[in-house]
């Protein structure tokens, strides 16, 4: 970036007033208040910030604002909650869903066979429509006779609150996973898998038949049989996976946990660009109408699933120690006791929350640039920014791109719920408060710039924690006896009036480019 | 000479055909459902109809979303001003009227004309934003707007006036229209005000401003360049928008006897975007069947779904966005001509057979 101090005038003005006020802030408060203020900040900031750059990766190269996001990273919070507190249910889960998932990799054979059938005759395009219905209805039939070990949200003693209650003491204990009753295992697999191959006969076959069906390599064939006998070798395996997970230590449980939470919403976001974001390229405000819709959607699933109350998620082993030398005060001691807390300036400083956080929150954006910037993919993604028309008439397949940035995009924002888990607790509207703290970070970086996003993250966060102590600490107003202190609901309004201020000077935000 | 009568004549109820029709079944509505109660028509006139009386509550609530999404279709769909603030308009005007007539006891007039200031000063504050920002930007600056609105209205040291995050409760509405024991005046007269502003909008926008309006939404740069100052006929909308919208928080602080700080989220801009988009953007009268379909279906979902009603509402907009791409007047003004024509080639059909 070239430096052009006369142009970009309000610019430097408005980083420096910022700086100028966070200086301020920090004088008014003790060392050690300043250091886990900013490192509070920090840790904030991160967890918006994973929010925020799938946000604006998205909207920058797909125009779509996805007002779903917040849910998404709702979601990821409660599926790394599954899989760290409840492995039985997850491993339960396991089998169907590969099953489920099996027949649509052979979405080519699929092409190709609806293609011979409407070369034959004009009434085998009817199979498609059958295969559609009878594999629903199959899904229908075996999916609630399938046995799956769940937790129970009327029953307290068995809802999500007591296992994480449990689980927190280390006194969890998994009820024992349910037998086949209604139907034998053999016919279960075999149903399940049936179903999804008619259910993704039927609907891949629907808008190819006019288009030209791609080549069927052996990668998809390779693909569908690693997932089904993945699949049948879980159901084979259920209890020793069971076993193996639960005695496993929580520290590698909760990396399982965020990658299978990541993996869930990279193939969530892929199946959503591909079946309900695609048809409405053209149609850009009914974006905003779908997403929002899926967005109450998504919150009534998951009150259905995990139930209305909030609950926490136990820290992973790595970052529960409060035994013997703890807090600790080196980073040796922290090494060894697996501390919860650091002593630093006199300051007690949660290891998980202020310094794990923005840890991860630094690599992935670490990542993410030189995936941006060193990348073929990350040089389409520039580009496409930039100018899509531009990239498409070079040739180069936009829509794959589109699914590609979309799946990280929710894959991101997925990573961000498993980590503020542990530290924020699960609740059904952690979403709602955290698209808003992205779209405000966003606002004030620049919509569609990357860099942007992490300031403007960074910026809500440390404003956001600045104000919160500030009421505890009180502003005393100069010339008079009055001491202000900033209440609660005041912390998101600082964040849009910043917002405001911000926009009212450079209306593309901090780091954006003029139109 | 002869007198071509192919050519239908021009005048006011011929061009408002529709409008006149549906004037007419919601006026006689209430005394339809009551007699299908058992109630004679005397016996609605004087409130005792149990049924027609439920039913004008409904359309009352339909009447003021209808107004409500009205506005904003003025200001998103004719005008093309994204705005996510719009809810400020309708919590101004339903906090206004509730705090002058239970706190100041003020005459209906007056706050009436209390309200219309207000609604003139928040479309100033929007204006004063309007030349600086663009699109996206404008959106999300009218959203910081109503959300410092929104926590000013539920803070604490305003508690004794706005009632805090309970809202505004015990709101006296003056008896002459008073909705508990005058309800069928009350179901008139909202009925004729969503009327008027719906002829008022329909002439706005055929109007030389309102056709400078649109072709703000279609190409702002091109009506700059033809020398119309552009930023005159957005603030025009943006107020005409802002006192509708005030108007209908004013039904509605008369209508309810409390006032949600709700009124000033998020939530109810969404909502009106939703009615919109339902209607059809840009189309007026899209607003009104948009604002009936949306409170029918959501009073509908709840009573017999309950806790499963925003899940089938979602599920039910998406297929809408999915299926019904430009909403349903929009989608009917595009399809209409095909089905006429079917018609037409149905009804050939039938006489050649014969």
């Amino acid at each position: 970036m070239k430096i052009n101090l006369r142009k970009d005038l309000p610019r430097w003005l408005t980083l420096l007033g910022l700086l100028v006020f966070f200086v301020v802030a920090a004088r008014g408060m003790e060392t050690k208040d300043w250091v886990i203020t900013l490192l509070r900040g920090l840790s904030v900031g991160s967890v918006t910030f994973l929010v925020a750059s799938g946000f604006s990766l998205i909207f920058g190269l797909l125009d779509v604002l996805n007002m779903a996001h917040g849910t998404m990273f709702m979601i990821g919070a409660y599926i790394s909650w599954t899989v760290y507190v409840r492995p039985d249910t997850f491993v339960d889960l396991l089998t169907p869903v590969l099953l489920l998932l099996s027949g649509f990799t052979l979405s080519a054979v699929w092409k190709r066979i609806a293609r011979g059938l409407k070369q034959k005759a004009n009434w085998l395009v009817i199979l498609p429509w059958v295969g559609l219905i009878v594999g629903v209805a199959a899904m229908i039939y075996f999916l609630p006779r399938y046995p799956i070990t769940i937790w129970d949200v009327g029953n307290y003693s068995q809802s999500p609150v007591t296992y994480s209650y449990l689980a927190d003491q280390g006194l969890i204990n998994l009820p024992p996973g349910l037998p086949f009753e209604e139907i034998t295992p053999l016919a279960a697999v075999l149903g399940l898998l049936a179903a999804s191959l008619l259910t993704a006969f039927g609907l891949t076959t629907f808008g190819a038949r006019s288009q030209a069906a791609p080549p069927v390599s052996w990668k998809n064939l390779i693909l569908f049989g690693l997932l089904t006998v993945t699949g049948v070798l879980t159901l084979v395996f259920n209890d020793p996976l069971t076993l193996f997970l639960t005695e496993l230590n929580t520290t590698v449980l909760f990396a399982i946990a965020l990658s299978v939470g990541v993996l869930a919403g990279v193939l969530l976001g892929s199946v959503m660009e591909a079946t309900l974001i695609r048809p409405l390229y053209s149609r850009p405000i009914y974006q905003l109408m779908l997403t929002l819709g899926l967005s109450a959607i998504g919150i009534e699933v998951v009150r259905a699933i995990w139930g209305r109350p909030e609950f926490v998620m136990p820290k992973p082993s790595l970052f529960a120690g409060v035994g013997d030398g703890c807090p600790a005060t080196s980073l040796a001691d922290l090494w060894t006791n697996h501390c919860s807390t650091i002593m630093l300036f006199d300051g007690r400083i949660r290891v998980y929350n202020e310094i794990f956080i923005p840890l991860v929150g630094l690599i992935v954006l670490a990542g993410i640039w030189i995936l941006l910037q060193r990348s073929r993919l990350g040089m389409i993604i520039r580009a496409g920014v930039q100018d899509r028309e531009m990239v498409e008439a070079l040739g180069i397949n936009v829509q794959r791109v589109f699914n590609t940035v979309f799946a990280m995009g929710v894959g991101l924002a997925v990573l961000g719920g498993g980590l503020a888990a542990p530290s924020m607790g699960l609740s059904n509207a952690m979403g709602e408060a955290l698209i808003l703290n992205a779209l405000i970070a966003l606002a004030i970086g620049g919509l569609t710039n990357f860099p942007g996003a992490a300031l403007g993250s960074l910026l809500v966060g440390l404003l956001q924690q600045v104000i919160i102590k500030y009421g505890a600490i009180g502003i005393p107003i100069p010339f008079t006896e009055i001491v202000f202190k900033p209440t609660p609901p005041l912390v998101p309004a600082s964040t849009v009036l910043l917002m405001v201020f911000i926009l009212l000077i450079l209306p593309n935000g901090l780091l954006g480019k003029k139109e | 000479m002869v007198k071509d009568t192919s050519i239908p004549r021009h005048n006011f109820i011929t061009r408002n055909q529709g409008l006149a029709i549906t004037i007419l079944v919601l006026a006689l509505l209430p005394f339809v459902v009551g007699l299908f109660e058992g109630a004679s028509p005397a016996q609605v006139w004087f409130n005792e109809g149990g049924t027609s009386k439920f039913i004008e509550g409904l359309a009352i609530e339909i009447f003021i979303l209808a107004i409500f999404a009205l506005s904003y279709d003025l200001l998103f769909g004719i005008t093309g001003l994204l705005s996510l603030g719009h809810s400020m308009f309708f919590a101004t005007g339903a906090y206004l009227t509730g705090i002058l007539l239970k706190n100041f006891e003020t005459p209906l007039g007056l706050t009436v004309l209390w309200v219309l200031g207000a609604a003139v000063i928040n479309a100033i504050i929007f204006g004063l934003v309007l030349p600086r920002v663009k699109g996206i930007t404008f959106a999300l600056v009218t959203l910081g707007i109503a959300s410092v609105f929104h926590i000013v209205i539920m803070s604490r040291e305003l508690g004794e006036l706005t009632g805090a995050d309970v809202g505004l409760q015990r709101i006296p509405s003056p008896a002459f229209i008073n909705p508990a024991t005058e309800r069928l005046r009350f179901y008139f007269l909202a009925l004729a005000i969503m009327v008027f502003f719906f002829l008022v909008y329909k002439r706005f926008v055929s109007s030389p401003v309102g056709r400078v309006c649109v072709a703000i939404r279609e190409n702002e740069g091109r009506a700059l360049m033809l020398g119309y100052n552009t930023f005159v006929f957005k603030f025009a909308a943006l107020t005409l928008s802002s006192i509708t919208a005030s108007v209908a928080g004013l039904i509605h602080a008369l209508y309810q006897p409390i006032v949600s700080p709700n009124t000033a989220g998020l939530v109810y801009t969404i909502m009106a975007l939703l009615v919109v988009l339902i209607g059809g953007v840009g189309t007026l009268n899209g607003a009104l069947i948009g604002a009936a379909i949306y409170r029918l279906l959501d009073f509908g979902l709840r009573r017999y779904l309950g806790e499963m009603a925003s899940f089938v509402n979602g599920t039910i907009y998406i297929l809408i966005v999915l299926f019904l791409p430009y909403g349903i007047v929009g989608t009917w003004r595009l399809k209409s001509f095909d089905i006429r024509q079917g018609w037409k080639r149905l009804l050939e059909y039938f006489q050649k057979s014969k």
